[in-house]
């Protein structure tokens, strides 16, 4: 048997009461007692050379993840340069100086998982997952694909049709045309707000651009290795420092935190003729996680509408029945983020859910929520982050979060506590302080001609 | 419903900080704990421990899938699924949602060729609140005029995000089955024509109940860090009472052998570029033949290192990726309980037509029905499935979905820890033979996405 080394010294007790009162002949049954919650902790060490590595033994499935994730990205592209860092991605995949494309895959198979290398606006991730007893062999070929790229220039020709072919069908999906026009507007000039490239910039990448924009911003300065799962660390630390040693530190992050315009509240109409849904983002900036407000911001979020019994969720679908998925959320980068409620309603109702959209904001803005209602949200937090937290996904996911946005180490094991805090009137003021309708973006992929008078009521229609 | 937090609890081989889960004979197999009962009203009850996180799955599974809805109800038994979140005798509208998401928990259901479900993942305190409150809705629903306008409407825009707003909505797992299944029961539209959901009666809704949301139609599973002689203290006691009914007998869902090739072709105004999927029908449920599938699957299309990877996209430059496997978009090959296909489906560009992709994925198919897979093929796709295996039964809800399978189709929850050796038993002449019947160009339908309007 394995022992578990670095697991948890935070305990996190989660205090769930019973729940809200249930007005009916029967009551269910109240909760037991909560039980711990152990937090894994990380063993964390650098290399010289300035990359940072996380080893997380975790859980007893004979599997085990593993991500190298380098500080470069979507970010890191000029005005001209949509996707470039995808296109990057895709042909590192396509052989390293010692592998082929076609060897890769099959070692990857023979340790029974997969190798993928993706771009985020952010981060650059190699990622693995393999049976445990191939654990060490999946981290060399991870770093192997980070490091010794062979860029066959054969290639590009395939992946850059399978990029346009992949630009050309999101640009048939509504909700993919409301988040490009989204973020257009709220970072302007700023590779954020560069969603999808045009076909023409994606034939035009060559070979030269590719590995220009791979030696300046991949290298192991701006990289962090992250493995969790079931693994022997100590042997797992050894593999690694031969592994990734020689790596050359290339240059620090350039970090470009966008400056969010002063929104004000604007319709923008993307016109989908025939189109049976509206597809909405309303929505403005607001803070990120390293702000002290995060964590009520997130709670209030949660309540307006990130989760199934949240206020406009309730009303748009459960009483209204005007839509089947709503849900607010906050999308965040680093040093940055968004608030957005999106939802697809039936077109006929596309104002009427407008109104109740921002009945629910007003709402919340002029009254703070019942005590009650709010425990109830807290609880469903401090639950999903239970369950979050056992699985392996999940605890990969908390490390990632703290790295990009430079979080204290406590930050998770803190978090339940901290969601408990929130009082309602810490509510009203979050919704007060950064949900001013005032300054919201609207943006409806839609039918123009047939809902612009419905819409106008809401907002300048300014396209 | 939707909205599911898709979670990890654990399942062990041999660990002994862990007990509950029996050692393994080999050290690679894991072994799923598994506890099966009956109540006298005939419900079946299984529980797997697990101990690792403090969490548990609450799973309810009901033998009734749009397979087999009424007739001039097409999506009846998906809009009946939302009508089980509307109310119950001690839960109003909004208060079963509410009353597990204050708990922690996560919920959802889902509606099946065979199956019903609804499931809540949540902190393990909370697991007596959970039974209490699915036997609630077992027991009666509450539901109002206005309830059911509401999840019509609800339903219908479902039916729209996914489906009619679309480019692609409802390919190919929608689709296909209407083109390549000959009986009623699996070629209708299951999601519903919206004229049908729009005339469903408050009527309906409880017959429909009263016919087939019975406990000696159903399974309950829990899954996770439980103590076991307590919880079947628990279900006795809330779900010992509801009465059984009358089963009515389970129509003909057969399909008859196909022996040529359908062809069909699905214009989508929305789509801007073309798509292909080939549907073959899977051979009957827990067959060697059925088992060989899972392992062709994993030569043929799984992974980059497969045969359709390589040729379609690394060779061929056809298309950027295939998407395969049995009972797609809806499940996998075990949980469902009657005829469903192999599919193998993509995008392409205009230049690629299909007729050359065909022959490309042809030429694969007729080597693999002509050459037996060499050892080093059967291992290496042996290999690949174990750890998708895993990947199934490691989480909770995962591992109460096969579970609930396996006692509600087969009576036999134990089957789970027997899928590992069936998928060894699997030879090359097997998967030759198997190749042979299953995947002829006469076993398919091919379907076509083109790019015009509807006529």
């Amino acid at each position: 048997m394995r022992t578990v080394i670095f697991r948890a010294t935070a305990l996190v007790a989660l205090l769930c009461p019973a729940a809200a009162p249930i007005l009916a002949q029967e009551t269910p049954p109240a909760p037991g007692t909560p039980r711990n919650v152990e937090l894994p902790q990380p063993h964390t060490f650098s290399l010289e050379n300035g990359m940072d590595v996380s080893l997380v033994p975790f859980g007893a499935v004979p599997k085990v993840d593993a991500q190298l994730v380098v500080r470069a990205g979507n970010i890191d592209e000029a005005a001209d340069q949509v996707w470039l860092a995808d296109l990057m991605a895709d042909l590192m995949r396509e052989g390293t100086t010692s592998r082929s494309s076609q060897q890769i895959s099959l070692e990857a198979a023979r340790m029974g998982g997969g190798v993928g290398i993706g771009v985020s606006p952010d981060e650059l991730t190699v990622s693995g997952s393999a049976l445990a007893e191939f654990a060490s062999d999946l981290v060399r070929l991870i770093g192997d694909l980070g490091m010794n790229p062979a860029f066959p220039e054969s290639e590009l020709p395939r992946l850059k049709a399978n990029r346009i072919r992949s630009v050309a069908v999101s640009k048939s999906q509504p909700r993919s045309l409301a988040v490009e026009k989204f973020q257009g507007v709220l970072y302007p000039d700023h590779p954020y707000g560069r969603v999808f490239p045009t076909e023409e910039m994606i034939s035009g990448y060559t070979i030269d651009q590719i590995r220009s924009f791979y030696d300046q911003h991949i290298g192991a300065a701006r990289a962090h290795l992250f493995v969790v799962g079931r693994f022997d660390a100590q042997e797992m630390e050894n593999v690694i420092r031969q592994t990734f040693a020689g790596w050359r530190p290339g240059t620090a992050a350039a970090l470009n935190v966008p400056r969010p315009p002063a929104t004000t509240r604007r319709i923008h109409v993307v016109d989908r003729p025939g189109a049976v849904q509206s597809s909405m983002y309303i929505g403005l900036p607001v803070i990120d996680p390293s702000h002290p407000d995060y964590i009520a911001l997130a709670v209030t979020n949660t309540l307006l509408g990130g989760a199934f019994a949240s206020r406009i969720t309730r009303n748009i679908r459960e009483d209204k029945g005007y839509t089947y998925s709503p849900g607010s959320t906050v999308s965040t980068r680093y040093r940055s983020g968004y608030w957005a409620e999106i939802a697809d309603v039936t077109t006929a109702v596309t104002g009427p859910s407008l109104k109740e959209i921002f009945h629910e904001i007003d709402r919340l803005r002029s009254e703070p929520p019942p005590a009650e209602e709010l425990k109830g949200i807290q609880n469903y937090m401090a639950g999903t982050f239970t369950l979050s937290a056992s699985s392996r996904g999940g605890v990969l996911g908390m490390l990632r979060q703290r790295n990009l946005h430079g979080l204290p180490e406590d930050y998770h094991a803190g978090y339940v506590r901290r969601v408990h805090a929130v009082t309602p009137a810490d509510v009203q003021r979050i919704a007060q302080t950064y949900l001013d309708p005032q300054k919201m973006v609207i943006v409806i992929v839609g039918d123009r001609a047939v809902i612009a008078e419905q819409i106008a009521p809401y907002g300048e229609i300014v396209e | 419903m939707r909205r599911v937090i898709p979670i990890a609890a654990a399942v062990v081989m041999s660990c002994a900080a862990f007990p509950a889960l029996a050692p393994a004979q080999q050290t690679d197999r894991l072994t799923v704990p598994v506890s099966y009962h009956r109540l006298d009203n005939g419900l079946r009850v299984v529980l797997s421990e697990d101990h690792s996180a403090p969490t548990a799955t609450v799973a309810v599974y009901y033998n009734i899938g749009f397979r087999i809805e009424p007739r001039d109800r097409t999506g009846f038994a998906h809009l009946f699924e939302h009508m089980m979140f509307q109310g119950s005798r001690n839960l109003g509208k909004n208060q079963f949602i509410e009353l597990v998401q204050s708990n922690g928990g996560v919920l959802n259901g889902s509606t099946r060729f065979d199956h019903t479900n609804y499931f809540q993942i949540v902190p393990a305190h909370t697991l007596e609140t959970m039974l209490w409150a699915e036997a609630d809705r077992m027991k009666g629903l509450a539901i109002t005029q206005e309830n059911l306008t509401n999840q019509q409407g609800v339903v219908t825009n479902e039916v729209k995000v996914n489906v009619l707003n679309q480019p692609y909505g409802g390919f190919p797992w929608l689709d296909l089955p209407q083109h390549a299944n000959e009986n009623w029961h699996n070629a209708h539209n299951f999601y519903g024509d919206l004229q049908d959901l729009e005339a469903a009666t408050l009527e309906d809704v409880q017959r429909f109940f009263e016919q087939y949301y019975a406990p000696n139609n159903a399974v309950l599973v829990v899954v996770g860090d439980f103590a076991p002689e307590q919880t079947m203290t628990w279900i006795r006691q809330y779900f010992g009472s509801i009465p059984a009914v009358e089963l009515a007998p389970k129509p003909d869902i057969s399909e008859p052998r196909q022996t040529a090739e359908k062809q069909a072709v699905k214009p989508d105004p929305l789509a801007n570029r073309p798509a292909l999927a080939l549907g073959y029908h899977m051979p009957p449920r827990d067959t060697p033949e059925y088992f060989a599938m899972a392992l062709i699957d994993q030569i043929l299309a799984q992974g980059r290192d497969s045969r359709l990877y390589q040729v379609l996209v690394q060779e061929r430059a056809m298309t950027s990726g295939v998407s395969a496997g049995a009972n797609i978009g809806l499940g996998n090959m075990f949980n469902i309980n009657g005829p469903t296909l192999y599919t193998i489906s993509l995008l392409h560009d205009q230049d690629k037509p299909p007729a050359r992709i065909v022959a490309a994925i042809d030429s694969v198919i007729t080597d693999l029905q002509n050459r037996p897979v060499d050892q080093a093929t059967l291992d290496l796709a042996l290999v690949k499935m174990r750890s998708l295996w895993y990947s199934m039964v490691e989480s909770g809800f995962g591992r109460a979905d096969l579970l609930a399978a396996f006692a509600l189709f087969d009576d036999d929850p134990a089957k789970i820890n027997q899928i590992e050796d069936e998928l060894r038993r699997v030879t090359p002449e097997l998967i030759m033979q198997t190749a042979r019947e299953y995947l002829r160009a006469t076993n398919r339908t091919v379907l076509r996405v083109e790019n015009r309007p509807a006529s």
